[in-house]
């Protein structure tokens, strides 16, 4: 039955990630942006409300992650500010993919430290997905391993690895060499560095500086069979992968609604001619269909994470996440651009959010 | 809790839907946009289809289930059919576009004396008539007036671009009591067929569409009973002007719907003809720039159709969606003529085939998905009057 309203419990969580989101994140962003990095302080906070820690109480934590309710949290986080919320999702994830595609014991070992009261907080995971010869598509994954005897033979790259640099372990997205599609794509939680694993911290970035991230180089690493999440051919990697690309999306979104949302503060205060700037058509006009292509994006978000949350199948998920996540990231793009232009000489300003805005929606390709 | 699944009898005035645009309208489409006329078998077929045996039956069905849904399983049956040919879905016997402002202004006793007869398996129309030669979506300036003498509204006036004008068996005709009170002068009323003083005038010839009838009408001295004037619910001043808007926020999804359809066709069509009738030595590398594109087609006319599944989940529940109607009309009738053009473009290497000439001929449909029922301009100005309501957007 067609729905278009979340539930009432949905709503009570979006309007408590809005709040940290207009509280914690929007006044932090820019010295989250200098320092490349989140506060222990904020995610203590974080932790301190649950929405850091989506995993069963069995586990700890506050609940296991559902997509639609997450996407909301993610699109009120990006609302915040892009970088910071990429920061907290990119080490989410990590432990998100061990729920979602790992044995019960992964589980335990991997995720209680995390919901731990006292020092969860400041742990990190992180999620390597995108490489350097393509995107953030399941399909294009072409990173390999290679089971050997008792290991699994790494080979590849990975790029904009949020967290991977110090993250306790590395939840790696790769392909079984030989396969194509999404038919044979495997989760490693690698521990350390193995030799052949070569980290670069990414240096001087564009945007979503906040969210500190490397690029990994693979070179015949052998990663212990027993570190592969669950069994390959489970729908649980396309479902951690899946759920990856919705919350960036989710993200994208709330980047989107932050700039719409600025610009329409600005264009309702400016005034030019004697009048507000936004009772011209040409601004009017510019401001509308950044609202009309948010919406229309968001929609394809929500159906993408309400197809993850009754458990569609692996062919639809697919589709509908890698569709949401490409649409939500063309609005981001689109929006935060016409944000700084609507601004004009002062959107150029970093007194003004939305030139940063503007780099980390380009930074989520 | 937010969900895109369709019920099961949602799904099914959809497929059957489909199906009667497949069976009935497929395949007369090109003839009827080649000679600007419809068979009267399709008329009859549809009659028989839609309000008739289990086309009735599955409609009583659907009411039955709890929710009101009436906008929601129209614009799913609507979007197939304008996949089928949407100059013929506009020209299927029944109230159409006289349906939502009767509904929404008119008394039960109104509703009765001016749908009943619909439901008499005959072949009827309806049609309304708001626009006039110089007026548009500005209706503060229209010039039909209305004038009460005795137990009679005096109607006289001009409307063209009429849909189904000339066989329509009433037609809902909006017109001005007292110019000096602008657009809370305007009042809707019903003028049926064969009154004397109500002429039919010219049929438009168009780009496209060509199906559907648009006709020209003239008001001399049209004299209708004084309770033909549709002011049931609302006594207040605005009621008049009210019922247009509400009119076009109604029917705005239901524009938008036909355009997701004719986008969807041209979409499919093109993705065929790319598989099955690219010219040999078609260069590798420029085929897939064209699936690319088609890919990216793909999903806008999701979002296109999401946003007019939002409008019309929110006109069922009631809740005010000018705005969302707006956005859905905005969204589709870009969409539709950035679709249509480039499936022209992409099989323009071809031979001639029956690929294209639906390609050309949904091109030509396409372009006025921006213009009717308020322009790509009008939308995006509603939209920003609602995200601004406290600055005056001119």
């Amino acid at each position: 039955m067609l729905n278009f309203a979340p539930t009432e419990e949905q709503e009570e969580i979006r309007t408590l990630a809005h709040t940290l989101a207009v509280e914690q994140l929007r006044p932090e962003a820019r010295s989250a942006e200098k320092r490349g990095g989140i506060t222990l302080e904020l995610m203590h906070t974080l932790m301190q409300t649950g929405i850091t820690t989506p995993y069963p109480e069995s586990l700890g934590g506050s609940g296991a992650i559902e997509a639609v309710t997450y996407a909301l949290i993610a699109e009120e986080l990006g609302f915040g500010d892009g970088g910071l919320a990429m920061n907290i999702i990119g080490s989410l994830m990590g432990p998100v993919a061990v729920l979602l595609a790992g044995d019960e014991n992964q589980q335990g070992h991997y995720i209680t430290p995390f919901s731990d009261e006292q020092e969860g907080y400041m742990r990190y995971g992180s999620f390597a997905f995108a490489e350097h010869t393509g995107g953030y598509s399941l399909e294009e994954i072409s990173a390999t391993a290679r089971k050997e005897g008792e290991h699994y033979i790494v080979n590849g790259t990975k790029r904009d690895v949020i967290h991977g640099g110090h993250a306790h372990r590395r939840v790696v997205l790769l392909r079984l060499e030989g396969t194509t599609g999404t038919a044979g794509l495997v989760l490693l939680s690698i521990p350390g560095q193995p030799q052949g694993m070569h980290i670069v911290t990414d240096m001087e970035k564009l945007g979503l500086v906040a969210a500190p991230s490397v690029s990994f180089r693979f070179e015949h690493v052998a990663v212990p069979a027993t570190d592969m999440l669950g069994q390959s051919g489970q729908s649980g990697v396309i479902r951690a992968a899946t759920l990856y690309q919705i919350l960036r999306a989710g993200v994208a979104c709330g980047m989107a609604r932050a700039s719409l949302e600025y610009a329409m503060h600005y264009a309702k205060e400016r005034i030019a001619f004697g009048r507000p700037i936004v009772s011209y058509q040409g601004i009017a006009f510019l401001v509308a269909e950044m609202a009309m292509k948010l919406d229309a994006a968001r929609l394809l978000l929500w159906r993408a994470a309400a197809s993850w949350d009754r458990g569609a199948e692996i062919d639809t998920l697919v589709r509908e996440a890698a569709t949401a996540q490409h649409q939500a990231i063309e609005i981001a793009k689109s929006a935060t651009i016409d944000a700084v232009q609507i601004l004009g000489g002062a959107g150029f300003m970093q007194d003004h959010p939305v030139e940063m805005w503007m780099r980390n929606a380009a930074a989520m390709e | 809790m937010i969900d895109f699944t369709l019920t099961k009898s949602q799904q099914a005035a959809r497929d059957y839907a489909h199906q009667v645009a497949l069976e009935e309208m497929r395949p007369i489409s090109l003839e009827c946009d080649r000679t600007e006329k419809i068979p009267e078998s399709f008329f009859k077929n549809m009659q028989q289809r839609f309000w008739a045996g289990a086309a009735g039956q599955a409609r009583m069905q659907a009411r039955e289930e709890n929710e009101k849904q009436e906008n929601i399983l129209s614009i799913l049956s609507q979007e197939e059919m304008a996949w089928g040919d949407a100059g013929l879905s506009t020209a299927i016997p029944g109230p159409g576009l006289a349906a939502p402002p009767i509904l929404s202004q008119g008394t039960p006793e109104q509703q009765m004396r001016f749908l009943g007869p619909y439901m008499d398996g005959q072949l009827h129309w309806g049609a309304l008539a708001l626009t006039e030669p110089g007026i548009g979506s500005d209706v503060a300036g229209m010039s039909t007036t209305a004038v009460l003498d005795g137990d009679e509204w005096v109607i006289n006036g001009h409307k063209h671009y009429i849909t189904n004008g000339a066989r329509a068996d009433l037609v809902v005709t909006f017109a001005t009591v007292d110019k000096n009170l602008s657009r809370e002068g305007i009042r809707p009323f019903v003028v049926p067929k064969g009154t004397p003083g109500f002429i039919v005038g010219r049929i438009e010839e168009k780009m496209g569409l060509r199906a559907s009838q648009t006709a020209e009408l003239i008001y001399e001295n049209c004299r209708v009973p004084k309770d033909n004037l549709l002011s049931g619910r609302e006594s207040s001043k605005k009621a008049g002007f009210k019922a247009a808007m509400g009119t076009l926020d109604a029917t705005r999804p239901m524009v938008g719907v036909l355009a997701v359809g004719i986008a969807r066709a041209a979409y499919e069509t093109t993705r065929e003809w790319v598989c099955e009738e690219l010219p040999k030595g078609f260069p590798p590398q420029k085929r897939r720039e064209i699936e690319d594109e088609l890919e990216e087609f793909r999903q806008k006319i999701e979002m296109a159709r999401f946003l007019v599944w939002r409008a019309a989940w929110m006109a069922d529940r009631r809740i005010p969606n000018s705005k969302e109607a707006s956005m859905s009309k905005a969204y589709a009738g870009e969409l539709v003529m950035k679709v249509t053009a480039a499936a022209v473009r992409i099989t323009a290497p071809g031979e001639n085939s029956e690929r294209k000439h639906f390609i050309n001929k949904w091109f030509r449909d396409a372009k006025v998905f921006d213009i009717f029922e308020g322009t790509a301009q009008i939308q995006r100005l509603v939209i920003a009057r609602r995200l601004f309501p406290e600055i005056d957007i001119p």
